[in-house]
């Protein structure tokens, strides 16, 4: 079986990868905006069929599809942000839960819409790289490495590094971080909060909107898939630590390594019973994240 | 402050059970069925294709006025209970459509789980359902009086296609077996290791897993393994996913197995020319060479007649034992000759009429086990081993239903 | 306040909503009435600890499914008669709050939330997995369907926790410390209330009213399995109907579970064709409630009435005061 660690990291990376899209946008979004979005998985639901649509419409590959989701998406998210600022800025409180239960309503509203207009069935998206594989031999060891699920991996990792640039390196990301820190000093400080909350949310929702047609043409994708995405990212944003966005792609490749090794070496009816134990159990070790600097 | 709340809560309940406890009115010319089903909740999908094979018998019955007692003909008219994929919705909804519709007959759910849950209620209310869907060995042995199934159990299909597969000239000679951790899959993955063992394919693996899983470490362990069969039992987004990450991991089984499912068009249209050859199990396809002694009289004229009503969904055998319950419950009632509504005593009697029922449909034969662990299921069926060929379901064992020559081996992936 | 004490109309209200098995026979509406019950047990047991001390508990089905299970457990393999069970069933889920509450309340905020959550889907997983437990396929139990027999033990039930509840929350100074902590953890400290202890209690009084009310469910429908008992909706709805009402009351949830599900079960009863619509409309609506009524339908009403009573009473002793 030793012969198999090489696949068995690959798949847990590749794992993580997947992981990593769903989470990376839901982490920023939480991170400056403070927002817990029980709809995250919806946004990547929908983000899936509209590069459905627009793959069967105009016949192309699923990839292209990219940037029209992207756009669109962030549109929405733009719009919507005043809204869910109004949620959670109200006086009367208890913002961390408005704002989950108004976003859960929100993702019941959506999950039902989908299941109205796109029906119960589960479709698959089609690219370029969806059966190319790369392999490698060598001596005992052998290695599949699917290429789709290797584009995702990039995508999440060029996302990341995204962000890095536009965290650090740009005066929109230098007022994102002001808007972070403290929201009435970042105004005081000539900072427009509500354009810059709005393009975050915007870029968040775009975002997950574009890792749903990964996903799409990575797995499959149907009007229910929501709540078990919105799982994985709420698990990966908590054990990286709430808000602490450099930890987030450990979480995601630990959770991805987790699943992977305990599916091959031990008994796969166990995978999530390990998996929510660990995760529980990490959180009593250390309750802001493992590396301590959730918020 | 406090006692206002509690008076407008009593209040509200009160006006709640008042608006419900007044039913609508009855009336007596048309014998009610009452329909539990999972119309929304996770298992919507399954549950729609039970309402729609309830449906078309309920249009072909009233198309032809209705069912006839005693020179009179009495339309059918399907009361919905939506179980929501939860056991006690089940249970309400067998409560409601007992006591409120005061319906004469239940068609029965899609899932075994919410069979369960509504049966114990329809036994107190001595109300006869017979289920076109829910496959799990577990009911049958519950030996539930009033309860039936057109569907033979899972066991009992599943392990036909093994048989097939075994006897093939230079058939498999090892499988890697999955199953997902629901009452039906689990069963399903079950028979096919039982057999599999028992007919000499070795079982390099077998393992359950929990549901939604990524199968791609799971599958490059089967890869390394290197089987000649993988045999999976699951539902439709497990099946698709299947057949990805084995694309995605380039590897091609000489047979590929899944049960139930795989004759969806959903599954055909996502995978394109990587459906082709994928084997399943099942109980009736519409080229079968029935002949129905009511109702549609060939196996292809109700096939065409689903196809007419719902072209975007092909029936399936799930679909046809749904519209085949209809007719058993139609040729019962001719033979209990009573008109609607049905008391106690006629129903009892009806249930008398059923175990002793043995009727030919478009579906195949209808006769009811009295006896034993498949007390109440429809043991009589040929079970079908089908395959994808050309992105058509095709009947390719056992020799007298055949339609064409089991595929063996799979075309690689990557040579299609 | 006129003479008589809070406790007493609590009595009075449980005995009148007790004589409604009486009159109306009809066992789907006993069905419904029984259902409804439960979730006003659901409601007020997971406000305790998210109104009372703001602690979000997303995995609050957990306690639901130890007690059914138990009780199933007990009655179907070890032969147990109802009651004990039951009872063993609430003791179960209490000392599973007791177990895992001293390390996870130390949790916070979404922490908290996302922790309950892991174990609530851990339990889950291990009921599926054991085939002690019947695994995927659920535990039968014996039927015993007497729709007035069940409407009571859940009166008695939901009675008996909001009475306790009420007690310990509105009257004792134990629902004031809850709500110290609340307002400002680690301030209560230092005023010399002992936070973790108090939090447990909290936890395990959420818990045990919960187990029993799993239990009863279970010789209820007569059939359990992992997905309804120890899947999300159970949370989920409860999380729903308390936003609803307005947290931080026990009548709130109260209100918000019977508003919520007279709708749920309207719909599903009598707008079954538009079931695919169901989910829209309850999402848009719990939006709504959220934008709109942030203290939920209760507690928007409750703080206008106390708005109008200050008001009153303000204008009347100015008018007193002569000014």
């Amino acid at each position: 079986m030793l012969a198999l660690l090489p696949q068995a990291i690959i798949d847990g990376v590749l794992l993580g990868g997947i992981y990593l899209t769903v989470a990376m946008g839901f982490s920023l979004a939480f991170g400056v905006l403070h927002i817990i979005d029980f709809a995250v998985g919806e946004w990547i639901m929908l983000g899936a069929f509209i590069g459905l649509i627009f793959t069967k419409w105009l016949g192309v590959d699923a990839l292209l599809s990219l940037p029209v989701v992207f756009v669109i998406f962030a549109v929405v998210g733009w719009l919507l942000q005043p809204l869910l600022h109004r949620v959670l800025s109200g006086s009367r409180g208890r913002p961390v839960l408005m704002g989950l239960v108004f976003t859960f309503g929100l993702a019941l509203a959506f999950r039902g819409s989908a299941l109205t207009v796109f029906g119960i069935f589960t479709h698959s998206l089609d690219t370029v790289l969806s059966q190319g594989s790369w392999h490698l031999d060598w001596g005992p060891f052998f290695l599949t490495v699917p290429l789709i699920r290797l584009a995702g991996l990039v995508y999440a990792l060029a996302v990341i590094l995204g962000f890095n640039y536009l965290l650090k390196r740009t005066d929109f990301g230098l007022a994102v971080r002001a808007v972070a820190q403290n929201k009435e000093a970042a105004g005081l400080m000539g900072v427009d909060v509500n354009r810059t909350s709005a393009a975050v949310y915007g870029l968040y929702v775009g975002i997950s909107a574009m890792t749903g047609v990964f996903i799409g043409a990575i797995v499959s994708l149907n009007a229910g898939m929501g709540p078990d995405l919105s799982i994985f990212a709420f698990f990966v944003v908590v054990l990286a630590g709430m808000g602490y966005l450099a930890g987030v792609p450990w979480a995601a490749f630990l959770l991805g390594l987790i699943q992977s090794f305990f599916l091959i070496y031990f008994n796969p009816s166990h995978v999530l019973l390990a998996l929510f134990s660990i995760l529980y159990l990490i959180l009593l070790i250390s309750p802001t994240g493992m590396f301590r600097k959730g918020v | 402050m406090q006692r206002r709340g509690w008076w407008v809560a009593v209040v509200l309940a009160l006006a709640l059970g008042l608006s419900l406890a007044v039913g609508p009115v009855l009336a007596a010319d048309e014998f009610k069925i009452g329909v539990i089903t999972s119309l929304s909740g996770d298992l919507a999908t399954g549950g729609n294709v039970t309402k729609r094979g309830y449906d078309l018998w309920g249009k072909a019955v009233n198309a032809q006025g209705g069912i006839q007692i005693k020179g009179k003909k009495y339309p059918v008219r399907l009361i919905y209970g939506d179980d929501q994929s939860q056991p006690a919705q089940a249970a309400s909804a067998a409560e409601r459509l007992a006591v409120q519709e005061k319906v004469d007959v239940v068609l029965g759910p899609y899932a075994s789980g919410m069979t369960l849950a509504a049966a114990p209620v329809l036994e107190k209310y001595k109300i006869p359902m017979i289920t076109g869907s829910a496959e799990s060995p577990l009911i049958w042995r519950q030996k539930f009086r009033y309860t039936f199934g057109t569907i033979p159990p899972v066991n009992f299909t599943g392990s036909a296609v093994i048989k097939t597969l075994a006897a093939l000239p230079g058939g498999p000679k090892s499988a890697v077996i999955y199953g997902t951790n629901d009452a039906f899959s689990k069963a399903t993955a079950e028979a096919f290791q039982t057999t599999a063992e028992q007919v000499g394919i070795k079982v390099l693996k077998f393992n359950i897993l929990p549901p939604k899983q990524d199968l791609t470490p799971l599958m490059s362990a089967a890869k390394v393994l290197n089987p000649d069969l993988i045999a999976f039992g699951g539902h439709d987004e497990e099946l698709i996913n299947l057949v990805k990450v084995l694309t995605q991991l380039d590897f091609t089984p000489k047979a590929l197995l899944m049960h139930y499912g795989v004759t969806e068009p959903a599954f055909i249209q996502a995978l394109g020319k990587n459906a082709n050859q994928v084997l399943g199990a099942s109980v009736w396809t519409g080229s079968m060479q029935t002949k129905g002694a009511l109702g549609w009289p060939t196996a292809k004229a109700y096939a065409d007649a689903a196809v007419a009503e719902y072209p975007k969904d092909p029936a399936d055998y799930t679909q046809a034992a749904c519209s085949a319950a209809g007719l058993v419950f139609q040729a019962a009632l001719v033979q209990l000759a009573a008109a609607p509504p049905l008391d106690e005593a006629a129903r009892t009697k009806l249930v008398e009429i059923l175990e002793k029922i043995d009727l030919q449909t478009f579906y195949g034969r209808v006769k009811f086990a009295t006896e034993g662990d498949y007390y109440h299921s429809n043991a009589g069926l040929t079970p079908l081993t089908v395959q994808i060929l050309d992105g058509k379901e095709r009947v390719v064992a056992p020799a007298e239903s055949a339609q064409t020559k089991l595929s063996y081996p799979m075309t690689p992936w990557n040579k299609r | 306040m006129r003479g008589r004490p809070a406790w007493l109309w609590i009595l009075l209200v449980i005995a009148a909503v007790g004589t409604v098995p009486l009159l109306i026979a009809d066992a789907f509406f006993l069905r419904l009435f029984t259902e409804a019950l439960m979730w006003i047990g659901l409601a007020i047991t997971w406000d305790l600890m998210a109104g009372y001390i703001g602690y979000l508990n997303f995995g609050h089905g957990v306690f639901f499914g130890v007690g059914a299970y138990t009780a199933a457990l007990l009655i179907t393999k070890g032969g147990w008669p109802f009651w004990p069970a039951l009872a063993l069933g609430g003791l179960a889920a209490g000392l599973v709050a007791l177990v895992s509450g001293w390390p996870t309340l130390r949790l916070r905020g979404a922490y908290f939330a996302i922790g309950t959550w892991a174990l609530n889907r851990a339990v889950g997983q291990v009921a599926l997995v054991l085939d002690f437990t019947g695994g995927p396929d659920g535990m039968r139990l014996p039927p015993f369907l007497h729709p007035q027999f069940f409407a009571y033990v859940m009166l008695g039930v939901v009675g008996a926790t909001f009475l306790i509840l009420w007690l310990l929350l509105e009257q004792a100074p134990f629902g004031l410390k809850l709500k110290a902590i609340r307002e400002d953890e680690s301030g209560s400290l230092a005023i010399g209330l002992n936070p973790a202890w108090l939090k447990l209690q909290a936890f395990v009084l959420s818990a045990v009213p919960t187990g029993i009310l799993g239990g009863v469910y279970a010789y209820w429908i007569t059939f359990i399995d992992p997905s309804s008992t120890l899947g999300d909706l159970i949370t989920d709805q409860a999380v729903v109907m308390a936003i609803f009402g307005g947290l931080g009351t026990l009548i709130g949830p109260v209100i918000g579970a019977v508003l919520f599900f007279s709708f749920k079960t309207y719909f599903w009863a009598y707008l079954s064709d538009y079931q695919v619509l169901y989910l829209i409309i309850l999402g848009l609506a719990i939006a709504a409630t959220v934008f709109f009524l942030p203290d939920g339908f209760w507690g928007t009403v409750a703080n206008r009435w106390e708005g109008r009573r200050a008001l009153r009473k303000g204008l009347s002793l100015g008018q007193a005061a002569g000014t």
